[in-house]
Protein backbone atom coordinates (compact mmCIF):
# COMPACT_ATOMS: atom_id res chain seq x y z
CA UNK A 1 0.00 0.00 0.00
CA UNK A 2 1.82 3.11 -0.94
CA UNK A 3 2.25 5.63 2.00
CA UNK A 4 0.42 8.96 2.26
CA UNK A 5 2.58 11.81 1.76
CA UNK A 6 3.18 13.95 4.89
CA UNK A 7 1.51 17.49 4.58
CA UNK A 8 3.58 20.30 3.30
CA UNK A 9 4.31 22.97 5.97
CA UNK A 10 2.59 25.48 3.72
CA UNK A 11 -0.47 22.72 4.14
CA UNK A 12 -0.41 22.84 7.28
CA UNK A 13 -0.10 26.46 7.77
CA UNK A 14 -3.55 26.96 5.58
CA UNK A 15 -5.23 24.79 8.23
CA UNK A 16 -3.47 26.00 11.21
CA UNK A 17 -4.97 29.27 9.86
CA UNK A 18 -8.44 27.77 9.75
CA UNK A 19 -7.94 27.14 13.38
CA UNK A 20 -6.60 23.72 13.51
CA UNK A 21 -4.58 22.89 16.63
CA UNK A 22 -3.88 19.78 15.36
CA UNK A 23 -2.08 21.34 12.57
CA UNK A 24 -0.26 23.76 14.13
CA UNK A 25 0.90 21.14 16.67
CA UNK A 26 2.69 19.23 13.96
CA UNK A 27 3.93 22.26 12.30
CA UNK A 28 5.68 23.06 15.69
CA UNK A 29 6.84 19.78 16.41
CA UNK A 30 8.42 19.54 12.82
CA UNK A 31 10.25 23.06 12.71
CA UNK A 32 11.47 23.63 16.35
CA UNK A 33 14.03 21.29 16.88
CA UNK A 34 16.36 22.47 14.73
CA UNK A 35 15.35 26.61 15.13
CA UNK A 36 15.87 25.81 18.65
CA UNK A 37 19.38 24.30 18.39
CA UNK A 38 20.12 27.10 16.22
CA UNK A 39 19.20 29.96 18.82
CA UNK A 40 21.35 27.67 21.21
CA UNK A 41 24.38 27.53 19.17
CA UNK A 42 24.48 31.93 18.26
CA UNK A 43 23.33 32.92 21.79
CA UNK A 44 24.86 29.82 24.14
CA UNK A 45 22.42 29.95 26.31
CA UNK A 46 19.29 27.40 26.75
CA UNK A 47 17.16 30.41 28.65
CA UNK A 48 17.83 32.53 25.90
CA UNK A 49 17.15 29.70 23.22
CA UNK A 50 13.85 29.03 24.60
CA UNK A 51 12.30 32.71 24.12
CA UNK A 52 13.49 32.76 21.10
CA UNK A 53 12.05 29.59 20.12
CA UNK A 54 8.72 30.55 21.66
CA UNK A 55 8.55 34.29 20.02
CA UNK A 56 9.57 32.80 16.68
CA UNK A 57 5.55 30.60 16.81
CA UNK A 58 4.11 33.62 18.54
CA UNK A 59 4.92 35.51 15.81
CA UNK A 60 3.68 32.59 13.24
CA UNK A 61 0.45 32.60 15.63
CA UNK A 62 -0.26 35.84 15.46
CA UNK A 63 0.72 36.07 11.48
CA UNK A 64 3.12 39.43 12.91
CA UNK A 65 5.45 38.84 10.00
CA UNK A 66 3.81 38.28 6.95
CA UNK A 67 5.28 34.97 5.24
CA UNK A 68 5.24 34.48 1.88
CA UNK A 69 5.57 31.45 0.34
CA UNK A 70 6.30 32.92 -2.75
CA UNK A 71 9.64 34.70 -1.60
CA UNK A 72 11.09 30.95 0.49
CA UNK A 73 10.27 28.21 2.75
CA UNK A 74 8.22 28.48 5.70
CA UNK A 75 11.25 26.85 7.08
CA UNK A 76 13.50 29.89 5.63
CA UNK A 77 11.24 32.37 7.43
CA UNK A 78 11.04 31.00 10.98
CA UNK A 79 15.10 30.91 10.89
CA UNK A 80 14.71 34.40 9.88
CA UNK A 81 12.16 36.01 12.69
CA UNK A 82 14.54 33.59 15.10
CA UNK A 83 18.18 35.36 13.34
CA UNK A 84 16.49 38.40 13.83
CA UNK A 85 15.95 37.98 17.66
CA UNK A 86 19.30 36.55 18.17
CA UNK A 87 20.81 39.69 16.10
CA UNK A 88 19.02 42.08 18.64
CA UNK A 89 19.43 40.27 21.62
CA UNK A 90 23.60 39.84 21.00
CA UNK A 91 23.55 43.87 20.21
CA UNK A 92 22.15 44.60 23.44
CA UNK A 93 24.64 41.99 24.92
CA UNK A 94 26.96 43.23 22.98
CA UNK A 95 28.87 39.85 23.42
CA UNK A 96 30.81 39.54 20.08
CA UNK A 97 34.43 38.98 20.37
CA UNK A 98 36.26 41.14 18.25
CA UNK A 99 37.66 38.77 15.88
CA UNK A 100 38.49 41.29 13.53
CA UNK A 101 38.18 40.77 10.02
CA UNK A 102 36.79 42.09 6.82
CA UNK A 103 33.94 40.29 5.35
CA UNK A 104 36.03 38.50 2.41
CA UNK A 105 39.58 38.95 3.89
CA UNK A 106 40.95 35.40 3.10
CA UNK A 107 42.81 33.61 5.59
CA UNK A 108 46.39 33.13 4.41
CA UNK A 109 46.71 29.13 4.27
CA UNK A 110 50.66 29.41 5.78
CA UNK A 111 48.86 30.62 9.06
CA UNK A 112 46.29 27.96 9.17
CA UNK A 113 48.93 25.24 8.94
CA UNK A 114 51.08 26.24 11.60
CA UNK A 115 51.84 22.70 13.46
CA UNK A 116 49.51 21.80 15.98
CA UNK A 117 50.53 20.70 19.76
CA UNK A 118 50.18 17.12 19.58
CA UNK A 119 47.73 16.55 22.60
CA UNK A 120 46.00 13.23 22.81
CA UNK A 121 42.28 14.25 23.30
CA UNK A 122 39.24 12.49 23.32
CA UNK A 123 36.65 13.41 20.42
CA UNK A 124 34.56 14.45 23.16
CA UNK A 125 37.01 17.23 23.74
CA UNK A 126 37.75 18.12 20.22
CA UNK A 127 33.51 18.66 20.40
CA UNK A 128 33.64 21.10 23.02
CA UNK A 129 36.71 22.79 21.59
CA UNK A 130 35.15 23.39 18.54
CA UNK A 131 31.87 24.25 20.10
CA UNK A 132 33.43 26.95 22.26
CA UNK A 133 34.98 28.25 19.25
CA UNK A 134 32.28 28.57 17.30
CA UNK A 135 30.59 30.56 20.25
CA UNK A 136 33.31 33.14 19.81
CA UNK A 137 32.89 33.66 16.09
CA UNK A 138 31.61 37.15 15.25
CA UNK A 139 28.01 36.41 14.69
CA UNK A 140 27.38 36.76 10.75
CA UNK A 141 29.73 34.35 11.00
CA UNK A 142 28.78 31.76 14.00
CA UNK A 143 25.05 31.81 12.05
CA UNK A 144 26.53 30.77 8.62
CA UNK A 145 28.26 28.04 10.28
CA UNK A 146 25.04 27.01 12.73
CA UNK A 147 22.99 27.12 9.61
CA UNK A 148 24.87 25.37 7.13
CA UNK A 149 27.10 23.02 9.12
CA UNK A 150 25.29 22.18 12.13
CA UNK A 151 21.82 22.53 10.39
CA UNK A 152 22.67 21.64 7.17
CA UNK A 153 20.64 23.85 5.32
CA UNK A 154 21.74 24.16 2.26
CA UNK A 155 23.56 27.53 0.46
CA UNK A 156 20.22 28.90 -1.52
CA UNK A 157 18.17 28.42 1.93
CA UNK A 158 20.61 30.01 3.97
CA UNK A 159 20.82 32.82 1.53
CA UNK A 160 17.34 33.22 2.23
CA UNK A 161 17.71 33.45 5.60
CA UNK A 162 20.26 35.85 6.06
CA UNK A 163 19.03 37.96 3.00
CA UNK A 164 22.26 37.57 0.89
CA UNK A 165 23.19 35.94 -2.18
CA UNK A 166 24.35 32.39 -2.30
CA UNK A 167 27.88 33.58 -3.23
CA UNK A 168 27.76 35.82 0.13
CA UNK A 169 26.97 32.51 2.14
CA UNK A 170 29.91 30.54 0.46
CA UNK A 171 31.89 33.28 0.92
CA UNK A 172 31.16 33.47 4.48
CA UNK A 173 31.18 29.95 5.30
CA UNK A 174 35.02 30.01 4.04
CA UNK A 175 35.87 32.41 5.79
CA UNK A 176 34.26 30.92 9.23
CA UNK A 177 35.81 27.94 8.75
CA UNK A 178 39.30 29.58 8.31
CA UNK A 179 39.18 31.32 11.48
CA UNK A 180 37.76 27.97 13.29
CA UNK A 181 41.27 26.55 12.23
CA UNK A 182 43.00 29.39 13.47
CA UNK A 183 41.28 29.80 17.05
CA UNK A 184 41.45 26.21 17.48
CA UNK A 185 45.11 26.21 16.95
CA UNK A 186 45.59 29.59 18.62
CA UNK A 187 43.90 28.03 21.35
CA UNK A 188 46.21 24.99 21.24
CA UNK A 189 43.49 22.89 21.70
CA UNK A 190 43.17 19.42 20.34
CA UNK A 191 44.75 18.31 17.50
CA UNK A 192 42.17 18.21 14.64
CA UNK A 193 42.49 14.78 14.48
CA UNK A 194 40.85 14.54 17.42
CA UNK A 195 37.47 15.98 15.43
CA UNK A 196 37.61 13.42 12.77
CA UNK A 197 36.31 10.35 14.10
CA UNK A 198 38.18 8.15 11.96
CA UNK A 199 41.36 9.45 12.81
CA UNK A 200 40.91 9.61 16.18
CA UNK A 201 41.21 5.68 16.05
CA UNK A 202 44.44 5.49 14.45
CA UNK B 1 47.62 27.90 -10.36
CA UNK B 2 48.54 29.43 -7.62
CA UNK B 3 47.72 28.92 -3.65
CA UNK B 4 45.52 32.32 -4.07
CA UNK B 5 43.82 31.15 -6.77
CA UNK B 6 43.21 27.50 -5.45
CA UNK B 7 41.85 28.78 -2.15
CA UNK B 8 39.45 31.14 -3.87
CA UNK B 9 37.75 28.42 -5.21
CA UNK B 10 36.91 27.51 -1.84
CA UNK B 11 37.85 23.79 -2.14
CA UNK B 12 37.07 22.72 1.09
CA UNK B 13 33.13 23.67 0.51
CA UNK B 14 33.64 21.52 -2.73
CA UNK B 15 32.18 18.13 -2.97
CA UNK B 16 34.78 17.45 -5.62
CA UNK B 17 37.06 20.13 -7.09
CA UNK B 18 37.74 21.27 -10.71
CA UNK B 19 40.55 19.16 -12.40
CA UNK B 20 42.59 22.58 -12.27
CA UNK B 21 42.45 23.09 -8.02
CA UNK B 22 42.46 19.32 -7.67
CA UNK B 23 46.08 19.07 -9.60
CA UNK B 24 46.99 21.84 -7.54
CA UNK B 25 45.80 20.32 -3.79
CA UNK B 26 48.01 16.46 -5.09
CA UNK B 27 50.75 19.15 -5.98
CA UNK B 28 51.17 21.77 -2.98
CA UNK B 29 51.90 20.06 0.19
CA UNK B 30 51.43 23.47 2.26
CA UNK B 31 47.69 23.37 0.47
CA UNK B 32 47.03 19.66 0.99
CA UNK B 33 47.66 19.81 4.74
CA UNK B 34 45.54 23.26 5.39
CA UNK B 35 43.10 21.22 3.35
CA UNK B 36 43.35 18.20 5.28
CA UNK B 37 42.69 20.37 8.53
CA UNK B 38 39.63 21.47 6.58
CA UNK B 39 38.64 18.10 6.12
CA UNK B 40 38.36 17.13 9.93
CA UNK B 41 36.91 20.33 11.02
CA UNK B 42 34.05 19.76 8.40
CA UNK B 43 33.95 16.02 10.33
CA UNK B 44 34.58 17.92 13.52
CA UNK B 45 31.64 20.12 12.82
CA UNK B 46 29.00 16.89 11.79
CA UNK B 47 30.24 15.13 15.30
CA UNK B 48 29.16 18.11 16.65
CA UNK B 49 25.88 17.91 14.74
CA UNK B 50 24.97 14.74 15.48
CA UNK B 51 25.96 15.37 19.33
CA UNK B 52 23.33 18.32 19.61
CA UNK B 53 20.96 16.72 17.23
CA UNK B 54 18.24 15.42 19.46
CA UNK B 55 18.42 18.87 21.55
CA UNK B 56 14.98 20.29 21.55
CA UNK B 57 12.91 23.16 23.11
CA UNK B 58 11.26 22.27 26.53
CA UNK B 59 7.98 20.78 26.45
CA UNK B 60 6.90 23.79 28.18
CA UNK B 61 6.99 26.15 25.08
CA UNK B 62 4.81 24.18 23.72
CA UNK B 63 2.20 23.69 26.16
CA UNK B 64 2.25 27.94 25.95
CA UNK B 65 2.15 28.34 22.32
CA UNK B 66 -0.86 25.83 22.58
CA UNK B 67 -2.57 28.46 25.22
CA UNK B 68 -1.88 30.96 23.34
CA UNK B 69 -2.79 29.42 19.82
CA UNK B 70 -6.70 28.69 21.49
CA UNK B 71 -6.87 32.12 22.45
CA UNK B 72 -5.75 33.47 19.18
CA UNK B 73 -8.25 30.74 17.14
CA UNK B 74 -11.04 31.36 20.26
CA UNK B 75 -10.99 27.90 21.06
CA UNK B 76 -11.75 26.41 24.22
CA UNK B 77 -9.17 24.44 25.96
CA UNK B 78 -9.58 20.61 25.44
CA UNK B 79 -11.45 18.79 28.28
CA UNK B 80 -8.54 16.38 30.05
CA UNK B 81 -8.21 13.14 28.85
CA UNK B 82 -10.55 10.62 30.34
CA UNK B 83 -8.86 7.80 31.92
CA UNK B 84 -10.54 3.71 31.74
CA UNK B 85 -9.94 3.33 35.82
CA UNK B 86 -11.33 7.43 36.32
CA UNK B 87 -15.54 6.13 36.62
CA UNK B 88 -14.39 2.82 38.66
CA UNK B 89 -12.55 4.82 41.19
CA UNK B 90 -15.80 7.09 41.28
CA UNK B 91 -18.56 4.55 41.60
CA UNK B 92 -15.90 2.99 44.17
CA UNK B 93 -15.70 5.83 46.21
CA UNK B 94 -19.37 6.41 45.97
CA UNK B 95 -19.94 3.04 47.45
CA UNK B 96 -17.55 3.44 49.78
CA UNK B 97 -19.00 6.28 51.59
CA UNK B 98 -22.13 5.21 51.41
CA UNK B 99 -21.81 2.24 52.89
CA UNK B 100 -19.92 4.66 55.71
CA UNK B 101 -22.86 6.33 56.01
CA UNK B 102 -25.30 2.96 56.47
CA UNK B 103 -22.68 1.76 59.49
CA UNK B 104 -22.66 5.41 61.35
CA UNK B 105 -26.37 5.81 61.17
CA UNK B 106 -27.26 2.43 62.44
CA UNK B 107 -24.34 2.74 64.89
CA UNK B 108 -25.16 5.97 66.26
CA UNK B 109 -28.78 6.21 65.71
CA UNK B 110 -30.31 2.91 65.68
CA UNK B 111 -33.89 2.60 66.80
CA UNK B 112 -33.91 1.61 70.66
CA UNK B 113 -35.70 -1.42 71.08
CA UNK B 114 -39.54 -0.24 72.81
CA UNK B 115 -40.69 -2.42 74.91
CA UNK B 116 -44.02 -2.01 73.75
CA UNK B 117 -46.36 0.53 72.28
CA UNK B 118 -48.71 0.46 75.52
CA UNK B 119 -48.94 2.93 78.04
CA UNK B 120 -47.17 0.54 80.51
CA UNK B 121 -44.36 0.32 77.99
CA UNK B 122 -44.26 4.59 78.24
CA UNK B 123 -44.33 4.18 81.60
CA UNK B 124 -41.00 1.67 81.69
CA UNK B 125 -39.05 3.97 79.36
CA UNK B 126 -39.42 6.89 81.86
CA UNK B 127 -37.75 4.89 84.49
CA UNK B 128 -35.71 2.12 82.82
CA UNK B 129 -33.69 3.93 80.30
CA UNK B 130 -31.69 1.05 79.96
CA UNK B 131 -34.36 -0.97 77.90
CA UNK B 132 -34.57 1.71 74.78
CA UNK B 133 -31.14 0.76 74.08
CA UNK B 134 -28.92 -1.26 71.45
CA UNK B 135 -27.50 -4.23 72.88
CA UNK B 136 -23.99 -3.07 72.40
CA UNK B 137 -24.83 -0.05 73.71
CA UNK B 138 -26.62 -1.60 76.90
CA UNK B 139 -23.86 -3.51 77.85
CA UNK B 140 -21.29 -1.17 77.39
CA UNK B 141 -19.27 -1.16 81.22
CA UNK B 142 -17.72 2.28 80.89
CA UNK B 143 -21.36 3.63 80.90
CA UNK B 144 -22.55 5.00 83.80
CA UNK B 145 -26.76 5.44 84.46
CA UNK B 146 -29.16 7.75 82.67
CA UNK B 147 -29.45 10.78 84.06
CA UNK B 148 -32.88 12.82 83.33
CA UNK B 149 -31.63 16.08 82.56
CA UNK B 150 -33.61 18.94 84.12
CA UNK B 151 -36.29 19.97 82.09
CA UNK B 152 -37.12 16.07 81.37
CA UNK B 153 -40.19 15.60 83.66
CA UNK B 154 -42.17 18.69 81.68
CA UNK B 155 -41.44 17.07 78.60
CA UNK B 156 -44.36 14.82 76.73
CA UNK B 157 -44.09 10.90 77.57
CA UNK B 158 -42.56 9.19 74.33
CA UNK B 159 -41.53 5.36 73.52
CA UNK B 160 -40.13 6.16 70.37
CA UNK B 161 -36.33 7.27 72.00
CA UNK B 162 -33.25 7.28 69.87
CA UNK B 163 -30.01 7.56 71.39
CA UNK B 164 -27.02 9.81 70.19
CA UNK B 165 -23.34 9.25 70.81
CA UNK B 166 -21.76 12.54 70.93
CA UNK B 167 -18.71 14.36 72.63
CA UNK B 168 -18.89 16.89 74.89
CA UNK B 169 -16.71 18.86 77.34
CA UNK B 170 -15.90 17.61 80.75
CA UNK B 171 -17.15 20.79 81.88
CA UNK B 172 -21.04 19.93 80.51
CA UNK B 173 -21.10 17.55 83.11
CA UNK B 174 -21.09 20.18 85.95
CA UNK B 175 -24.50 21.23 84.94
CA UNK B 176 -25.49 17.56 86.66
CA UNK B 177 -24.10 17.46 89.74
CA UNK B 178 -20.70 16.37 88.91
CA UNK B 179 -17.38 17.50 90.23
CA UNK B 180 -14.86 18.09 88.01
CA UNK B 181 -11.37 19.53 88.05
CA UNK B 182 -10.60 22.64 86.29
CA UNK B 183 -7.64 20.94 85.04
CA UNK B 184 -10.02 18.39 83.38
CA UNK B 185 -12.68 20.95 82.17
CA UNK B 186 -11.53 20.76 78.30
CA UNK B 187 -10.94 17.13 78.38
CA UNK B 188 -13.71 15.36 76.30
CA UNK B 189 -15.64 12.82 76.97
CA UNK B 190 -18.21 10.54 75.28
CA UNK B 191 -22.15 10.68 76.21
CA UNK B 192 -24.97 9.16 75.29
CA UNK B 193 -27.81 11.49 75.10
CA UNK B 194 -31.68 10.03 74.67
CA UNK B 195 -33.81 12.07 72.29
CA UNK B 196 -37.58 12.00 71.93
CA UNK B 197 -39.29 11.70 68.28
CA UNK B 198 -39.91 15.87 69.23
CA UNK B 199 -35.84 16.05 68.73
CA UNK B 200 -35.83 17.09 72.61
CA UNK B 201 -33.49 15.73 75.24
CA UNK B 202 -34.29 13.32 77.72
CA UNK B 203 -31.55 12.29 79.51
CA UNK B 204 -27.88 11.66 79.24
CA UNK B 205 -25.22 9.56 80.27
CA UNK B 206 -21.37 9.59 80.75
CA UNK B 207 -18.48 6.91 79.20
CA UNK B 208 -15.76 8.46 80.64
CA UNK B 209 -16.42 9.39 84.15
Amino acid sequence: MAEIPAETDDELLLRMRSGDEQAFTALYRRRQAAIYRFALHMSGSAATAEDVIQEVFLALIRDDCGYDPERGTLAGYLFGIARKLLLRQLERRQADVPLEAGEEDSVLPERAARPDPLAALTRKEGFAALRRAVETLPPRYREVVALCDLEEVDYAEAAFVLGCPVGTVRSRLHRARALLLEKLHQDRHPRLDALDPARSLI
Amino acid sequence: MTCQEFWSTMPELEGEAAPEAAAHGRECTACAAVLNHHGALAAGLRGVAAEWGRLKAPGRVEARLLAEFRGQAGLAAPPPARRWWSPVLAWTAAALVVAAAFLLFAGRVRQPRTPANTAAGAEAAVTDWGAFLPAEMAGDASAGEFIPLPNADRLPQDTDLNVVRVEVPRSAMIALGYSVAADRASERVRADVLMGSDGLARAVRFLDE
